[in-house]
């Protein structure tokens, strides 16, 4: 029986689809997939080519660099123009303030004294991330505060200056000696002086002796500096916005954790008034939580005590972020499931260790971007101290155009302060943006 | 060291019996309870006892009898009528009407240009999503006061003066004065006119959702929503003519320096809305995107494997969904927005607080009345939201089996 054998012979390659990866494909697929499309292209460039050589035009090409008055300027070339003179003579102010001209240094070495103490934060090999973290927050605030304000010291207020200097001074060799040795300083120690196999007694008095030098040491060099005291009303421009600011982030993530606390936990009496507290500092502007601060407390403190302005505005600020941030931390406190508290529980743990070492660490985590969104906003929201009269940075640039020599000129450093403003909420939402996707590497398995 | 029998168990034992009833969970949590309360009380006692010192001794007094008395200051731009001998509590009602005012125009406006914004982020053209992208960061990360005073300052204050107005449309007239445009005026025939236009409105509305229950029961659609738009817009068109034109239009008209008739609002009014507008539609617009991403994309795929066209997709399966993500955060800007029109005050604008907390409270003194009602105010609108709010959440809440 003969076969035919029937070759298998197979069609004809089809043509590759047109380039479906590369840069080309790429234009086509999202500036140039249909009419439609195209035209919102033409739309879009059109949108960034007028906006951007506006912007070049009034702030480079035709600007003026240099000019005594506004009129100068407005001679040179109208509005057409940016007049930069008007905020290079302001800028001082921008950033400083009133505050004496030959005391700038203070401000500067105290946010050094800042970013010293943070960066081993950023060093792989520190281990005792948190112990910096909470050091930076509890102690440092001493430090600056007596850079910025200076004036008389009496004991105690030495003792907490002196406690800060010696904080930093902790941090730091504790960040060395990890990066040399993996031991914290303390440690360290107690191995040079050979005493690593002796008892914890005996090595815990070693430690607890040389903490006690170190703040003697410091008391005595705080004793030997003594700076003049800078009213709080020469304080101004950025340096201000970052004090207040400060403060009320400082303050409002502890503050905001205990009220969230506080309105979860099963006593009705602690609840009702977390809840109160929280409902009502949310439901109004800040500015009349500034407004009644502004009015109210000098009425509710003892007849004949003066508070300063600055720290109404700064208790106002404090109590509204905190109330927001008690909200934002009761939605992370939600999202843990309770199996979390009942295997703390199984395990014997009472209910700080369970808050403290279960729940908060994750609840924190996941409100991560919350919580910095809420910092950006707190940090927007510090302008609104220029109402009741304080020279934030905002209100710096307003009084630039108040100037007789710079009448008028309200643009250029509101052009400026708002490009200041931008880069230090552009950083904080993207470093958290980083932050997210560093801690979520570990949760999302997709 | 030997352990000593129980013989004398009385001082021992009570010790005992305290430190065990202080771990007791119960005991402990009345114990704190009363402390706190305790320490409540005696905080409000300082206080209050410190503001009557403080009062007396600056002769203030914290009653309400002052809401009857004449404020005597003018009042710059109002919505009810007010004059400069009207009582406080007038004033207190032009500065709520005012808010209110400021906010409705805002959130209209915010909402527009937020779905706007959201959508173009969602655009599958590159540029438009940087675009609106780059948009959305400027003004989100920039001080929304330092907006409104640049847009006064800035913008609205430099505008030409009113012999030089810019005209945008016929009768909308922009100048360093403020805002003018037409003003309805009332002819012969209005109310019949008015209930006409009421009357349309209920009907398409009614329409609707007679046309929802009969899809839910039958399956049949009917488009409800065109047919609608029709009769709003084409009913009253056909009353206008029929009637004889029963709404004529007060024209703005430049008479010696300035603009008489028609209506007004001041430049910071102005600035106060462009601004307001502008920083609430990043946050919606930025709401819509999340909402709509928030759709999975099974959804998506189940409605093409079920060959649905894709306007029903996007109307029947899309947003019904990403609403339920969207409105709840939607509201909550809105409030937002409520709150944010108290930085009138940084321009002038005579709201609430500019009015009330800062010119009614310099001129009568009385600080704790007008404190406290501007607050009642406030909670009282964001009560009030927070009450509809949670009746919508339960509706639209997932019903789970």
């Amino acid at each position: 029986m003969a076969q035919q054998t029937q070759v298998f012979v197979p069609q004809p390659d089809r043509p590759p689809p047109p380039d479906t990866s590369g840069p080309l494909a790429w234009i086509r697929r999202n500036l140039f997939r249909d009419i439609p499309n195209t035209l919102m292209t033409f739309v879009g460039a059109y949108i960034i080519f007028t906006v951007v050589t506006a912007i070049v035009n009034w702030a480079l090409i035709d600007a003026v660099w240099q000019a005594e008055t506004r009129r100068e300027c407005l001679d040179a070339v109208g509005r057409a123009g940016a007049c930069w003179p008007g905020v290079a003579a302001w800028f001082e102010n921008l950033i400083y303030g009133l505050y004496p001209k030959d005391q700038v240094w203070r401000i500067n070495l105290g946010f050094l004294a800042l970013v010293v103490w943070m960066v081993p934060l950023w060093l792989p090999k520190v281990a005792s991330k948190i112990a910096i973290g909470l050091s930076a927050v509890m102690l440092y605030p001493f430090l600056a505060s007596y850079f910025f304000l200076g004036g008389e010291k009496g004991i105690i207020w030495t003792a907490l200056i002196a406690a800060g200097l010696a904080g930093l001074i902790w941090v730091w060799a504790t960040a060395l000696t990890e990066m040399r040795t993996g031991k914290p300083v303390g440690t360290w120690l107690v191995a040079r002086l050979g005493q690593a196999d002796t008892d914890e007694i005996l090595q815990r008095r070693i430690k607890q002796g040389a903490a006690l030098a170190l703040f003697a040491m410091a008391f005595l060099m705080v004793t030997q500096i003594s700076f003049e005291e800078v009213r709080t009303r020469f304080w101004g421009g950025l340096f201000l916005t970052l004090v207040i600011s400060g403060i009320g982030i400082t303050f409002s993530l502890p503050a905001g954790i205990l009220l969230a606390l506080g309105r979860r936990s099963k006593m009705p009496v602690i609840s009702t008034l977390c809840t109160l507290f929280i409902e009502l500092f949310r439901s109004v502007p800040l500015i009349t939580i500034l407004f009644m601060f502004n009015t109210m407390l000098p009425l509710f403190m003892p007849a004949g005590t003066e508070v300063n302005q600055l720290v109404r505005a700064i208790v106002a600020v404090c109590l509204f972020a905190a109330a927001y941030m008690a909200e934002v931390i009761r939605g992370g406190l939600q999202a843990i499931p309770s199996g979390q508290y009942e295997a703390a529980k199984s395990l014997g743990m009472n209910y700080w260790q369970t808050t403290s070492q279960v729940v908060l660490p994750q609840a924190l985590k996941i409100m991560i971007p919350t919580i910095v969104g809420n910092f950006i906003g707190l940090f927007k929201d510090t302008t609104l101290v220029s109402i009741i009269g304080l020279f934030d940075l905002m209100n710096m640039a307003r009084a630039v155009g108040e100037d007789t020599d710079w009448l008028g000129l309200f643009i250029e450093p509101f052009f400026v302060v708002t490009l200041i403003y931008f880069v230090f909420c552009f950083a904080m939402s993207s470093y958290s943006i980083n932050l997210e996707k560093k801690l979520a590497a570990g949760r999302d398995r997709t | 060291m030997t352990v000593l029998p129980d013989a004398t168990p009385s001082p021992e034992g009570r010790r005992g019996r305290i430190s065990r009833a202080l771990n007791d969970a119960r005991i402990r949590s009345v114990l704190i309870q009363v402390l706190t309360l305790l320490a409540v009380f005696a905080a409000a006692i300082w206080i209050v006892n410190n503001t009557v010192a403080n009062l007396n001794a600056r002769n203030m007094s914290a009653g309400f009898d002052f809401l009857d008395v004449s404020a005597g200051f003018g009042i710059g731009f109002t919505l009810i009528p007010y004059q400069e001998g009207d009582s406080y509590l007038r004033v207190f009602a032009v500065g709520i009407m005012n808010t209110l005012l400021v906010a409705v125009v805002a959130i209209v406006l915010a909402t527009i240009f937020g779905v706007f914004v959201g959508l173009a982020r969602l655009s599958n053209n590159w540029i438009i999503g940087a675009v609106a992208r780059s948009y959305v960061e400027v003004i989100r990360n920039t001080p929304l006061l330092l907006q409104i005073i640049a847009w006064y300052f800035g913008v609205f204050n430099l505008l030409p003066r009113p012999r030089d107005s810019i005209e945008l449309a016929n009768g909308f007239v922009l100048n360093n004065r403020g805002f003018y445009l037409p003003a309805p005026v009332a002819e012969a025939g209005f109310s019949l006119f008015a209930a006409v236009v009421l009357g349309a409105i209920v009907f398409a509305i009614g329409l609707y959702v007679w046309a929802q229950r009969r899809l839910e029961r039958t399956g049949q659609a009917f488009p409800a929503i065109l047919t609608g738009v029709a009769i709003v817009v084409f009913v009253p068109l056909l009353a206008y003519v029929v009637l004889g034109r029963p709404v004529s239009w007060d024209m703005p008209v430049l008479q010696g320096f300035n603009f008489t008739g028609g209506l007004s609002v001041p430049p910071s009014f102005c600035a106060l809305i462009v601004a307001l507008s502008a920083y609430t539609s990043c946050f919606i617009a930025e709401i819509i995107r999340s909402g709509i991403q928030s759709v999975s994309k099974g959804q998506l795929e189940a409605a093409g494997a079920l060959n649905l066209p894709s306007n029903w997709t996007l109307r029947r399966v899309v947003m019904p969904q990403a609403m339920r993500v969207i409105i709840p955060p939607l509201i909550s800007q809105y409030l937002n927005v409520t709150k944010n029109s108290s930085l009138a005050i940084a321009i002038g604008f005579p709201d609430l607080v500019s009015v009330w907390m800062n010119t009614s409270l310099n001129q009568s003194g009385r600080a704790i009345p007008i404190v406290a009602m501007t607050m009642a105010f406030y909670c009282a609108v964001s009560l009030s939201v927070s009450a509809v709010m949670n009746v919508y959440n339960k509706r639209v809440q997932l019903q789970e089996r």
